[in-house]
């Protein structure tokens, strides 16, 4: 394990970034700079599934401690005390005015913030994401101050879902209301973004060189940049805003480069591949990775994009996983959709039961960790925003108590994601369009 | 023969039929039609042009253009002949008005930010050694830098570039001798500077005045730029500079000699890859999976599908077809594995080979190709629904608003008896469904005759239902079979607009507006006059005010595509 202990230096690094953000980004409310509570790390991840769960085999039956696994929650029983089902939260923020619900309720998943009807990049206005907030206090720590993943790139054809932004059904991870974090879906790509640049024969001098070099590029470019944005008219300078963000990132991972490198195992570098059992498997392996040497401690990963018609032939399925989820309450698509659905939760607690095997101290992984599991609806026939399927895992250091099912009563996601932040350091007390403070009962 | 229907059944439609015929609906949740600009003005023309187009044309507004995905690795192959494709790693581009090209929604993120970072070192520590075509001099070796230099940033930002540009460039040779490196070292980083520039990362055009609305024609370079990243994905080439530093782009007579030069090149294949493979949806071939039980299929045939369309859609691009002959072509190209699939006499080898298909009419036209008839269908069963709004949002660029919530998709069959029309019948049960599905489902049931993987059939395979291929175009228009339906698709008043429209879309990279009704006239109308090839679509695009002009915008507005 790396030692958390930080220097003064890389201390200043990291508030001289937060003040670097974008003008966009400085307009949204002060996040409390993330006082970063114990000597252990504490993480925060997600794990998105798409077009909703069959909620009848989702919900578990009894609750408090007194409860037991559901159909689709049975790959969980090896974790069982490890996670906490949520019920009866609702995610209202989620909602669009008419259709197009798998793209809203994926571009507002983890912002609770409604997010604007557009087809156009011009138009496009979602919130900035809790594991962005998150990302954004805890960046001094680590190189990588969050990682985006996931399977789906998109494919290059037609409307992603009645005329929202694809933006908004690729990407739940947004770190303003414009900036969608694009995601990573090769797991070789993965692999070389969290381990590149790191040389450890490298001597104190050629790390200097380099940095010098790169930094040099950087300037170069941004001259170019701001010579030309003179030039340019409003909408052709709001483009290039986006390359100056970019190039201000760029110059943040350069200035990283002498950080520390990682003093755990690496492993072999993934393969590229395509099947997505193999990719799931990957991605989760690479999580863990990143946070088992404390390259992040914040990751997303979507399982699909919004909507995703994804044929699970191994699951000797013939029809899209969309077209399933509008079951039209017929028993041969409930029977397909508990496949999907139960294929899902054991990838999810495939990723739980690794977390657990990293032993951290007198804990695990896991302990320090929160892993938030989630779909853009709830049923996918319906469209449903209230009564979401949400399941918790991990302990946040404490943060909360699992081994339980607790019932809510349509309070917002928002709060649970307040919690979330709470745990990770981050003091916020409103968060989306309806979080209003932190869920209650999320420990005993 | 535009004249003769300026607004025809369709107009009406688009603008309101979908909700005229759900006006006795009870539902209050109508769907909004989504009205897409019309390519014709609403008033009847008089017989010498229409009074509205009478002023200059409106070249609209062109945002500052990332290279997407394709056009990267094509520019780097051309630039640094790179094949890795090192884009293809790149994060997923985006795409509106159905292209990735659309310069609003190309955005530019931190991780993309990064890998253009990583791709431009890998790029140039490969390609230095070729490009290290003098000796610099030890004494002074600026002479060498200035040329390589002057040269590379010339080709990578597609215009000339100032000695004060190379000045900049050539302090990295002091950089890096400061910290004990050579000119080597010094010129790899100058050349990951120009990678990284937003002069090659973005495909820039200047307005004299980015505030005022006033068209005014581009540079040559500019548009050099234009033509050669909408005909081939990629930079100019040397002949389209020289053309271009000569400054006789502009000249329509040069351009159209440069069209024509440019369409016969190999390059052009980039207009099939990604104009076509969009336009038609068959780049999601890729993703299609057919129900392995029902329709047979694998990769072999998968291949032959995509190199037919793509072998035909570029016969009309190099040809003398006119366009329109797209719906019902006489011939088509297969091997004799696809050929078996569609019932044809096999060519005798595995070839992809141009065959007559005057004797098989059934298979005549783009209708009648594997690819498009399998990207529009379900993996277990044909869909009716999505092959009449390809038709129609497609060919003929009307687009019926998408569903009402709760009622998207159609379970498998309770009854595996039911055929498939009597499972759309349940669109027509219901209002909310039927005012859209009148228009859409209709269409489809022309190409029932094809399943899945577009083979031909008499009889529904699950259900065993006999085809019923008789339907209707909105309007009340009867067709009795696929046949007749390619007939009334291939005699339609609106198809060449249509096609222009996503022309435009995708050569200007920007979503057409109301604004474009006029150009899009004038191009369909100046390309009839050769014959209404494709190449006479292209090249009186490219000579029309919208490509060669463009303007700025008055600080404070936010024009949208009308769509």
């Amino acid at each position: 394990m790396k030692n958390p202990k930080l220097s003064r230096r890389t201390l200043l690094r990291g508030l001289g970034a937060l003040m670097a953000l974008p003008v966009l980004e400085q307009m949204e409310p002060p996040v409390a700079r993330a006082a970063q509570p114990g000597a252990t790390p504490r993480r925060l991840a997600v794990f998105y599934v798409p077009c909703g769960l069959f909620m009848p085999n989702f919900t578990p039956g009894g609750s408090g401690r007194n409860w037991t696994l559901s159909p689709t929650l049975q790959p969980l029983a090896p974790v069982k005390n490890d996670v906490l089902v949520l019920s009866g939260l609702s995610h209202e923020p989620g909602r669009p005015d008419e259709f197009g619900h798998h793209a809203a309720g994926t571009g507002a998943f983890l912002s609770c913030v409604k997010v604007v009807k557009t087809d156009s990049q011009d138009g496009i206005r979602a919130g900035v994401s809790m594991d962005q907030l998150a990302a954004r206090a805890l960046r001094p720590y680590t190189r990588l101050p969050s990682l985006e993943l996931g399977n789906d790139g998109g494919d290059g054809t037609g409307a992603c879902d009645a005329h929202f932004s694809c933006a908004y059904a690729r990407n739940i991870s947004w770190a303003g209301p414009t900036s969608p974090r694009a995601k990573e879906t090769n797991p070789r790509a993965v692999f070389d973004r969290l381990f590149s640049g790191f040389d450890p024969d490298a001597t104190r001098a050629q790390i200097e060189k380099r940095k010098a070099y790169e930094q040099s590029i950087l300037d170069f470019v941004n001259e170019d940049a701001r010579a030309l944005q003179q030039r340019l008219g409003t909408r052709d300078r709001r483009k290039l805003d986006e390359y100056f963000t970019s190039v201000r990132e760029l110059e943040l991972r350069v200035a990283a480069l002498d950080q520390q490198g990682p003093t755990c195992s690496k492993g072999p570098r993934p393969e590229r591949t395509e099947d997505v059992r193999e990719k799931t498997k990957v991605m989760c392996d690479l999580m863990v990775l990143a946070f088992q040497c404390d390259l992040t401690r914040v990751a997303t990963f979507m399982l699909g994009n919004a909507r995703s018609d994804r044929v699970y032939d191994f699951l000797g399925l013939t029809s899209g996983h969309h077209t399933y989820s509008h079951h039209q309450h017929q028993p041969e698509n409930h029977a397909a959709l508990a496949k999907i659905d139960r294929w899902e939760m054991e990838q999810f607690s495939y990723l739980l039961q690794r977390m657990k095997s990293v032993q951290e101290g007198n804990a695990t992984l896991l302990d320090n960790s929160l892993v938030y599991f989630g779909s853009e609806v709830a049923d996918g026939n319906s469209h449903g925003h209230t009564d979401m399927p949400v399941v918790l895992a991990g302990r946040g250091g404490g943060a909360v108590t699992p081994g339980r099912h607790v019932r809510y009563g349509g309070e917002p996601i928002a709060n649970l994601f307040i919690s979330l932040l709470h745990s990770v350091g981050v003091e916020v007390s409103r968060f989306g369009d309806d979080g209003t403070g932190p869920l209650a009962r999320l420990k005993e | 023969m535009s004249k003769q229907s300026p607004h025809g059944w369709r107009k009406v439609l688009a603008g309101s039929a979908c909700v005229l015929l759900l006006a006795g609906c009870p539902s209050n949740e109508l769907p909004k039609a989504k009205v897409l600009p019309p390519t014709q003005p609403q008033t009847e023309p008089p017989e010498s042009g229409n009074p509205a187009c009478q002023g200059p044309r409106d070249p609209g507004r062109v945002t500052l253009h990332r290279l997407n995905r394709a056009e990267y690795d094509n520019t780097v192959r051309d630039l640094l002949g790179d094949t890795t494709r090192p884009a293809r790693d790149f994060p997923a581009d985006d795409h509106g008005y159905g292209f990735d090209n659309n310069a609003d929604v190309l955005s530019l993120g931190p991780l993309l930010m990064e890998k253009y970072s990583a791709a431009a070192e890998k790029l140039v520590e490969a390609a230095w050694p070729r490009m290290r075509t003098c000796s610099p001099d030890p004494a002074d070796p600026r002479p060498c830098a200035r040329l390589i230099l002057e040269r590379f940033a010339r080709r990578a930002w597609r215009r000339p570039v100032t000695p004060a540009e190379v000045d900049r460039l050539l302090a990295f040779l002091p950089l890096a001798r400061a910290r004990g490196d050579g000119f080597d070292a010094g010129m790899k980083l100058a050349l990951r500077a120009v990678l990284l520039s937003p002069h090659f990362l973005y495909r820039v055009e200047l307005d004299p005045d980015p505030a005022s609305p006033a068209p005014h024609p581009l540079n040559d370079h500019e548009l050099a730029s234009r033509l050669s990243y909408f005909l081939w994905s990629t930079l100019p080439d040397e002949a389209l500079l020289a053309a271009a530093d000569a400054g006789t782009l502009h000249d329509p007579g040069e351009l159209e000699r440069q069209v024509h030069r440019m369409l016969a090149d190999p390059k052009a294949e980039a207009l099939v890859d990604n104009f076509a493979g969009q336009w038609l949806y068959t780049r999601a071939l890729d993703s299609f999976h057919p129900d392995p039980l029902l329709y047979p299929f694998d990769d072999s045939l998968r291949e032959a599908m995509r190199q037919e369309t793509r072998l035909v859609f570029r016969e009309f691009l190099l040809g003398e077809h006119p366009v329109r002959n797209l719906l019902d072509a006489d011939f088509t190209y297969v091997d004799d594995r696809l050929a078996r699939h569609y019932s044809l006499p096999p060519p005798g080898t595995r070839q992809m080979t141009r065959v007559s298909l005057s004797e098989h009419p059934e298979r005549a036209g783009l209708l009648g190709q594997g690819s498009i008839l399998a990207v529009t269908s379900h993996p277990d069963r044909t869909s009716p629904v999505k092959r009449g709004l390809w038709v129609l949002e497609q060919l003929l660029c009307k687009a019926p608003p998408p569903p009402p919530p709760n009622v998207e998709g159609l379970p498998p069959p309770v009854d595996p008896r039911m055929g498939i029309k009597q499972r759309m019948a349940q669109h027509s049960s219901d209002p909310s469904c039927s005012g859209c599905h009148s228009m859409m489902d209709p269409i489809g049931y022309g190409l029932e005759n094809f399943n899945p993987v577009g083979a031909w059939r008499q009889k529904e395979e699950v259900s065993g239902a006999p085809v019923d291929p008789s339907g209707e175009l909105p309007g009340g228009l009867h067709f009795k079979d696929g046949v007749e339906l390619r007939a009334l698709l291939e005699s339609d008043p609106e198809l060449e607009h249509c096609i222009a429209r996503h022309l435009l879309a995708y050569g200007l990279g920007r979503g057409p507006t109301s604004a474009d009704a006029c150009t899009l006239e004038d191009v369909a109308s100046k390309a009839g006059a050769h014959g209404s090839k494709l190449s006479d679509l292209i090249l009186s695009l490219i000579q029309s005010e919208a490509f060669t002009h463009r303007r700025g915008e008055a600080e404070g507005t936010n024009e949208e595509g009308s769509r």
